[in-house]
């Protein structure tokens, strides 16, 4: 399955069972007096078979998490703020939750699309980047990055839970 | 050392043994032209209640009010003297310190002779005042003796007065009447909480100067019951003086004369009971309130332990339990204070300004004293706070107590639990549906993980 996806991602195109317009390189079978239902429908369709695996899980969570995020502002205004620490507490780990995931986006996903691209110096950890002899390309690699996520959250984790009481 | 613990011992039973719940030395001022025998039923009746009496003059040398600095005496009687001053002993400031120390005073006019600019300006230091020319005499031509002043209208028949106020406890009541002759009327300043009066004059009663003419109408200070016959003043340090205006009244011949009232029947006056009354007021044994004990708690059901008793710390929001026992003093006795009237007696919470202000209702007693109690909740607000009792009454001695405690705020595990609170629920369930969706999201990262790499690898 994840085989599927990587090989769209990498340009080899022969395995990709959507119409060969679709390729990665760019919306080339779009007219230039398209409607807006179809450009959004060409975006969409590109971005499901351009985006590897990893970046449309990421993605879906990120989703999810203004999803639930949304969900408790609303009740807040809706309901009151009563048992206050347990909305700040739920909301901001549904907020800190979507910061750190866009991170880990950022960290792992442009080395997946465009091997090409010059190593980035993102955040203090791009010096460390040259110590990976796997060398992604990217300024660090997705192990560390996923380390650091995991790390992050659970002390986010931690202090909600802490906080909600 | 001894000989000082067998004094020490001899003072503690005097002051057991004395009656006025402050001290049983009277000192009588009174001029040597005096007729001291004239008032021998008085003295009798203070000797008899445990006062130890000493008389003397007010020119004598030996006569200080004070002995290394303290009180020789602990009240003090001055009856009027038919000099011009009360001598160099007993200056307004002397009498002042006195009543500082705790000492009670209760002087006696006469309205037969003018009073001494010395007592005046005494007076006039208590918001007391006495007439400009100090030399009236209170008369009624409607409650007069028609025995003994048929004509001069200045003996006046008075009955013992009620209570001040509805909330106030009468003293000096009774039945009977009371035979007042030639009284020196006094009237009160209006600035001072501190006097109040016992026995104002009728409301037909005016004051009038007999070696004058009637006085213009607009000279008339004040008439009727504006006039004190007999008025007090009790000092923040709850020291008493007591100005009756008509010394005559406490002389034997009026302890029990017999009186006539215009119109009514033949009665034997009451002066005796009234003279005790008062004494018994001014110097202190009657009307004295003591606190017993204070006890301050959380709220439990049955007994508290006593090292749970007065602790120095609450938390806000608690439930708490105050209760102070007080005592009044009866003439030889401690007994349960009762609150008069509709008065009550309050507590205050207070850091700065009062946060509760709550009547103290009684709930038990015990053989002296009662028990006033009452349960409030700590306010929602910590800091150094402090119970505090401030009962001042006219006629009654202050009641000041403060005790402080510390209100402190919620320990961190006080707080009820998150799922205590149904509101919280819906936030309760964001922050566990995150935390989920982070593990699943970890767990399908890793899933995904491997076979990335090794096509990575293929390549």
């Amino acid at each position: 399955m994840p085989a599927k996806r990587h090989a769209a991602s990498t340009n080899t195109s022969a395995a990709v069972p959507v119409t060969p317009a679709t390729l990665s390189s760019g919306p080339t079978t779009l007219k230039t007096n398209a409607s807006a239902v179809a450009i959004a429908q060409n975006v969409w369709e590109q971005y499901v078979a351009t985006t590897p695996q990893r970046t449309l899980l990421l993605d879906a969570f990120m989703a999810f998490l203004v999803l639930v995020g949304g969900l408790q502002f609303l009740y807040c205004v809706l309901a009151g703020n009563y048992p206050f620490n347990a909305f700040l507490s739920g909301f901001s780990a549904a907020v800190g939750q979507f910061v750190l995931t866009a991170s880990l986006r950022m960290q792992t996903s442009d080395s997946g699309s465009t091997l090409s691209s010059k190593p980035s110096s993102k955040g203090k950890n791009a010096r460390f980047a040259n110590e990976d002899n796997e060398g992604q390309g990217s300024g660090i690699s997705h192990e560390r990055a996923f380390a650091d996520y995991i790390f992050g959250s659970l002390i986010l984790h931690f202090f909600c839970v802490n906080f909600i009481n | 050392m001894r000989w000082c613990l067998a004094l020490l011992l001899c003072g503690f039973l005097a002051a057991v043994n004395a009656l006025s719940s402050s001290g049983s030395r009277l000192l009588v001022v009174l001029d040597e032209s005096t007729d001291q025998s004239a008032y021998s039923t008085l003295w009798s009746d203070l000797k008899g209640r445990g006062y130890d009496v000493s008389f003397e003059s007010p020119k004598s040398d030996k006569l200080s009010l004070f002995k290394h600095g303290a009180r020789a005496y602990d009240h003090l009687l001055i009856l009027p003297p038919k000099s011009k001053g009360l001598g160099p002993s007993l200056t307004p400031k002397n009498i002042l310190d006195f009543l500082n120390k705790d000492g009670n005073i209760l002087l006696a006019l006469s309205g037969r002779a003018a009073t001494s600019s010395a007592i005046s300006s005494l007076l006039l230091e208590v918001d007391i005042q006495l007439s400009n020319d100090r030399s009236s005499v209170v008369v009624d031509h409607f409650n007069y003796d028609t025995v003994s002043s048929a004509e001069k209208h200045d003996v006046l028949l008075l009955q013992r007065p009620g209570p001040l106020r509805p909330d106030v406890k009468a003293f000096f009541n009774g039945e009977g009447v009371v035979a007042l002759p030639r009284v020196a009327p006094q009237t009160l300043g209006s600035e001072s909480n501190l006097v109040s009066p016992i026995l104002r004059a009728p409301a037909t009663a005016y004051a009038y100067n007999p070696k004058e003419e009637m006085p213009a109408p607009e000279d008339i200070e004040a008439t009727g019951s504006q006039l004190n016959i007999v008025s007090a003043m009790q000092a923040r340090n709850s020291a008493r003086f007591t100005v009756l205006g008509s010394v005559e009244a406490l002389e034997d011949q009026w302890f029990s004369a017999s009186v006539q009232a215009p119109g009514g029947k033949k009665t034997t006056t009451v002066n005796r009971e009234f003279a005790k009354q008062l004494t018994a007021w001014a110097f202190k044994e009657t009307g004295v309130l003591k606190v017993e004990k204070i006890e301050h708690h959380l709220a439990t059901d049955g007994e508290v332990a006593p090292e749970n008793l007065n602790p120095k710390i609450y938390r806000i929001k608690n439930e708490t339990v105050f209760n102070i026992e007080v005592s009044e003093y009866s003439y030889d006795k401690w007994v349960p204070f009762e609150v008069p009237g509709n008065d009550e007696l309050q507590l205050e919470f207070t850091m700065l300004s009062p946060f509760h202000r709550l009547a103290l209702k009684p709930v038990g007693r015990t053989e002296t004293s009662t028990i006033y109690s009452t349960k409030f909740t700590t306010p929602d607000q910590h800091g150094i706070f402090s119970f505090r009792i401030n009962y001042k009454r006219p006629f009654f001695t202050n009641i000041e107590e403060k005790h402080e405690v510390t209100v402190r705020h919620f320990a961190h595990d006080e707080y009820p639990r998150s799922w205590d609170i149904s509101a919280g629920w819906v936030w309760i369930a964001g922050l566990w549906s995150v935390i989920g969706g982070f593990l699943a999201f970890v767990l399908v990262w890793l899933y995904s993980a491997p076979a990335t790499d090794k096509l990575k690898k293929t390549q």
